[in-house]
């Protein structure tokens, strides 16, 4: 599974696109082994999404980078140039971490202002700085407030602010959203995106909820035992995972082992589908990935394979359908509600079946 | 129903703080009172706040106290902080057995830790200022310790990578994030210790050299003739100063900045805006307190001469009850010879003797009891006094030499320094007629209106002359009838004192009191109807006189000092400051008229006759005088 794996497939351009570059970077605590030998590049401007269970190994990819942690095997190259035992504070890199690390006997303002008097810039210039970034994250007036009298989200704010101030070339983000609630949550990711916009810097995010993966990210990273399983774009994860890991991992999946008939039909329960996925021989086994709402509930005399539906549950914009078949349960979503217990066809667009190599490590 | 259950519970706090601060009102009273009683009103003064500043004696205390306190502090929070940093790192298990090991002086109860302290430093070196702020940092660790230690078990991480991560190399991040987290914990540590080291007396009380006082061993020093008002004054300006940092700590705006409701944080806040103060002090006291224990013997000021004790060549180590010599003379002495005097302070002779027997430090000389000198005697551990080469020998009265004898039988192993009778101070405006005879502690005249002596001897004494004995009398049958008598006599009396029994009397809580001459002189200075009398019957003469133990290792230094307290112009002084009846007749035969006539100062030719000084009694006869004296209290 070692892949050199660019984020975007037309990288051929300059090399200078590329920003960082992990190369074969293994690391282990104590017995464990959490990278083992990852390659990854990282372009400029861009938006990544380090994502995966927790254990995956992407919270110490992330460290590694910001240089709290130093790798057992492999380089980490920034612009070029070698930085594998630069310490942090020499990285142009800022961290956002997940429980925010503010400095509880600093007011906001000396938080923000932390880096940039270390730095040893002007008295004026760190103050201008100081209200521009409060006022990138929307919390002008804040600075004389003692960070513990804010709330989580205010603090999560200040935490971005005193990382950006700096202006830094990666600004990595650990979990940042964790402890929010869903709505707080959701609204930060826009702003978060909008931020990466405005600010025109490479955001490396690590997270474990593929919605916001999804959401947010120019690239996903979906990593597995600290290893890369799969890089893409949102749509190209969602639609096109590698394995059934990556299905299962992103959306709902309904996932189903299949043996390819002919070059463009795969067999699943004795049923011969239709698909436009080439590339494997006859009789070759495979996992097949249908999503949800590819799954078209029809007249039982007009459908590829009939069944019976067991369970329906209402999700607002649709409804939530299981149909038992022979073998299978199958998941579909449809906007016509359908008692349970009703006799029902199943038909699958041939564009809408994906077909993966078997074997993909469980999640 | 409801306002009844409010006001009760507002009269709950009221009595909870009348009994939390009541003791302070007292304190405070007593020091602006303008009597050196504390029974007796004399008008308000401020005079104790000032002679308090002037008393070179207190002030040497408290600048002990303070140096030990800040110093001890310092070197505890240091070390306290490194250990918890070494104890935060280690595995569950060790950690948990070495901070085990950090809290013992913490379980340890003070007198243990005092004790082992005092036996370790007296092997291995000596007791001095040195050894007191050693167990000082000692005892202050675990208060660290326990202060820094949770705090630095919570401190986030991430803050240090953070703060790394914003450009910080190691020791800034160490210094501007993790220090300012620790430092409220460090500072609590640090004020704790403080407060510990500052209270603290058992530990002190056995660790200190000969002459080296804290304010608390200063003050237990004083019990015997009564703790100077001029303590008072200095206990009221502590308790003032407290409280004055503690409102300032709760009070003081926290800089200004808004939205701080946690009084926590105001708190650290204020303690943040003291540090540098404390710091600085700290620090000061540190480098003066080192230099004047590293220089102790050789400094302008006599008091911090004395913060070291070593029996070196021209100095000479004495103990004595408190208050009981004019420390002026000691720097006199020095003027005129050159030696140098430890001074050294104890309550009771049974202190003196165990502090002397302990061997914790080398007195040189002790001036005592007359029954302690016959036991040290007796156990011979004192030298012969050259008393042939005393060129102020002479001036001691023969006639108390002749009554000392009862003890020391050539006069050679001890010289008298003041002397005394036991009598009667009885209120004359509460008592018609002549008190002249014990019989007035018997008759039952007085029920509930005596005060007897809580010590064996002075309180069969009564009963012997009373019945016609010699108060030596070891006839069995005699004993038993003195028995009889005071068993017949306790209904009536109203308690058995020691050291309050001027006090009580001068308050006018009792009519008659057992009691010595010279606290029956100060009472009639306090009320003028209290008047001493020593019954016809006869009674005890007791002597304080010196002593000179075989430890001493320059007689002829310890033999100079007995010399010049002999000579007229020491004594003089000396009996202004005590006003005891002195045995210099040098010094009697200088005094006016109107002094050697008051028969509260000197007891008469024919009283003194009819005295007679305790003999050592056969240890048979002590153990039935115990039984016996035990059947009396108990009964």
């Amino acid at each position: 599974m070692k892949e050199n794996i660019s984020i975007k497939e037309n990288s051929q351009e300059p090399g200078s696109r590329i920003l960082l570059e992990l190369k074969g970077v293994a690391k282990s605590f104590e017995t464990t082994d959490v990278l083992k030998g990852l390659d990854l590049k990282i372009e400029r401007n861009t938006f990544v999404t380090l994502l995966g269970p927790s254990g995956c190994g992407k919270s110490t990819t992330l460290r590694l980078i910001a240089g709290f942690e130093k790798p057992d095997a492999g380089n980490i190259f920034f612009e070029g140039k070698d930085i594998t035992g630069l310490p942090p504070e020499q990285r142009e890199v800022n961290t956002v971490f997940q429980n925010y690390a503010l400095f509880t006997h600093m007011t906001v303002a000396e938080n923000i202002a932390f880096g940039l008097k270390i730095k040893k810039y002007p008295r004026e210039y760190i103050s201008d700085r100081v209200d521009y970034a409060l006022s990138l994250v929307n919390l002008e007036g804040y600075g004389d407030r003692n960070p513990g009298t804010l709330s989580g989200g205010q603090q999560q704010r200040i935490a971005i602010a005193r990382a950006i101030v700096n202006e830094p070339k990666i600004l990595l983000l650990d979990e940042p959203l964790g402890a929010l609630d869903l709505k707080l949550r959701k609204s930060m990711q826009i702003e978060l995106m909008k931020l990466k916009e405005e600010l025109g810097i490479t955001f490396v995010y690590v997270t474990h909820d593929q919605e916001e993966a999804l959401t947010m990210s120019d690239q996903i990273v979906v990593m597995n035992h600290g290893m890369i399983e799969q890089i893409g774009s949102a749509e190209d994860i969602y639609n096109e995972p590698k394995n059934a890991y990556v299905a299962r991992f992103i959306g709902e999946a309904n996932l189903k082992t299949g043996r390819m008939s002919s070059p463009s039909v795969v067999s699943i329960e004795g049923v011969d589908f239709p698909c436009t996925d080439e590339g494997f021989l006859s009789g070759t086994p495979v996992d097949v990935m249908i999503r949800p709402e590819d799954v078209e509930l029809v007249d039982p005399l007009a459908g590829q394979i009939c069944g019976v539906v067991s369970d329906i549950i209402f999700k607002g914009i649709f409804y939530h359908i299981t149909v038992k078949t022979d073998e299978y349960e199958w998941k579909a979503c449809s906007t016509m509600p359908t008692p349970v217990g009703t006799k029902v066809g199943i038909h699958v667009d041939p564009f809408n079946i994906r077909n993966m190599i078997q074997g993909a490590k469980e999640i | 129903m409801k306002k009844t259950k409010n006001s009760l519970k507002k009269l709950y706090i009221a009595l909870i703080f009348i009994f939390l601060y009541a003791p302070i009102a007292v304190l405070f009273v007593l020091s602006v009172n303008d009597s050196r009683s504390r029974a007796v009103w004399g008008g308000f003064t401020l005079k104790w706040y000032r002679e308090l500043f002037a008393d070179a004696t207190i002030m040497t205390a408290l600048k002990n106290t303070l140096i030990i306190a800040f110093v001890a502090a310092f070197f505890a929070t240091v070390l306290g902080l490194l250990a918890a940093i070494g104890i935060s790192a280690m595995k569950k298990n060790k950690a948990a057995v070495y901070l085990g090991a950090g809290n013992i002086p913490l379980i340890n109860a003070d007198i243990v830790t005092g004790i082992t302290l005092m036996l370790f430093f007296s092997r291995f070196s000596s007791l001095g200022m040195m050894s007191i702020l050693l167990s000082h940092i000692t005892f202050c660790i675990p208060y660290v310790l326990l202060s820094v230690l949770p705090a630095l078990s919570g401190i986030d991480w991430h803050l240090y990578e953070a703060a790394r991560d914003l450009g910080a190399t190691r020791s800034m991040a160490y210094r501007k994030v993790i220090w300012p987290e620790l430092f409220p914990s460090v500072m609590g540590g640090f004020f704790i210790a403080l407060t510990m080291s500052m209270d603290d007396f058992v530990v002190t009380y056995f660790t200190r050299g000969a002459g080296v006082d804290t304010l608390s061993t200063m003050i237990y020093g004083e019990l015997k003739r009564g703790i100077k008002p001029q303590m008072f004054a200095l206990s009221s300006v502590i308790f003032a100063v407290v409280l004055i940092l503690l409102l300032l700590v709760y009070l003081l705006p926290s800089d200004g900045k808004i939205g701080r409701p946690r009084i926590t944080e105001g708190l650290s806040d204020a303690v943040r805006s003291v540090v540098p103060f404390i710091l600085v002090v700290s620090v000061v006291t540190t480098l003066t307190g080192c230099g004047s224990i590293q220089n102790p013997r050789y400094g302008a000021d006599p008091e911090e001469e004395a913060t070291v004790s070593d029996a070196g060549s021209n100095t000479i180590t004495v103990l004595n009850y408190g208050e009981y010599l004019d420390r002026d003379l000691l720097e006199d002495f020095y003027d005129k010879t050159g030696i140098r005097v430890l001074y050294d302070e104890a309550t009771t002779p049974e202190e003196m003797y165990t502090k002397y027997k302990s061997g914790a430090i080398s007195y040189d000389l002790i001036c005592t009891s007359e029954y302690i000198i016959k036991k040290l005697m007796d156990e011979n551990e004192l030298l012969q006094i050259d008393t042939g080469s005393m060129e102020n020998y002479g001036n001691l009265d023969p006639a108390i030499l002749a009554m000392a004898q009862t003890y020391d039988p050539d006069n050679n192993y001890s010289i008298p320094y003041f002397y005394g009778t036991v009598g009667l101070l009885y209120n004359s405006s509460e008592i018609t007629g002549e008190v002249d005879s014990w019989d007035v502690l018997f008759d039952g005249s007085y029920s509930g209106e005596i005060i007897m002596q809580n010590s064996i001897r002075d309180a069969y004494m009564c009963a012997l002359k009373y019945l016609g004995y010699s108060l030596n009398d070891t006839d069995r049958e005699h004993m038993l009838e003195a028995q009889r008598l005071l068993l017949k006599q306790k209904p009536d009396v109203e308690a058995y004192f020691v050291d309050e029994v001027r006090e009580e009397m001068v308050a006018g809580n009792a009519t008659i009191a057992v009691c010595y001459s010279g606290e029956a002189y100060l009472a009639n200075e306090y009320n003028e109807d209290l008047t001493y009398v020593v019954p016809k019957e006869g009674s005890n003469l007791w002597i304080d006189s010196w002593c000179m133990t075989k430890r001493c290792q320059n007689p002829e230094n310890a033999t100079a000092f007995l010399d010049y307290l002999c000579g007229e112009e020491a004594g003089m002084v000396n009996f202004e400051y005590v006003y005891y009846p002195t045995p210099n007749l040098a010094v009697y035969n200088a005094l006016d008229e109107e002094i050697r006539e008051d028969e509260l100062v000197f007891p008469p030719q024919e009283v003194l006759k009819n005295c007679e000084v305790y003999e050592t009694l056969p240890d048979d006869v002590m153990e039935l005088y115990s039984e016996m004296w035990k059947e009396l209290k108990v009964y």
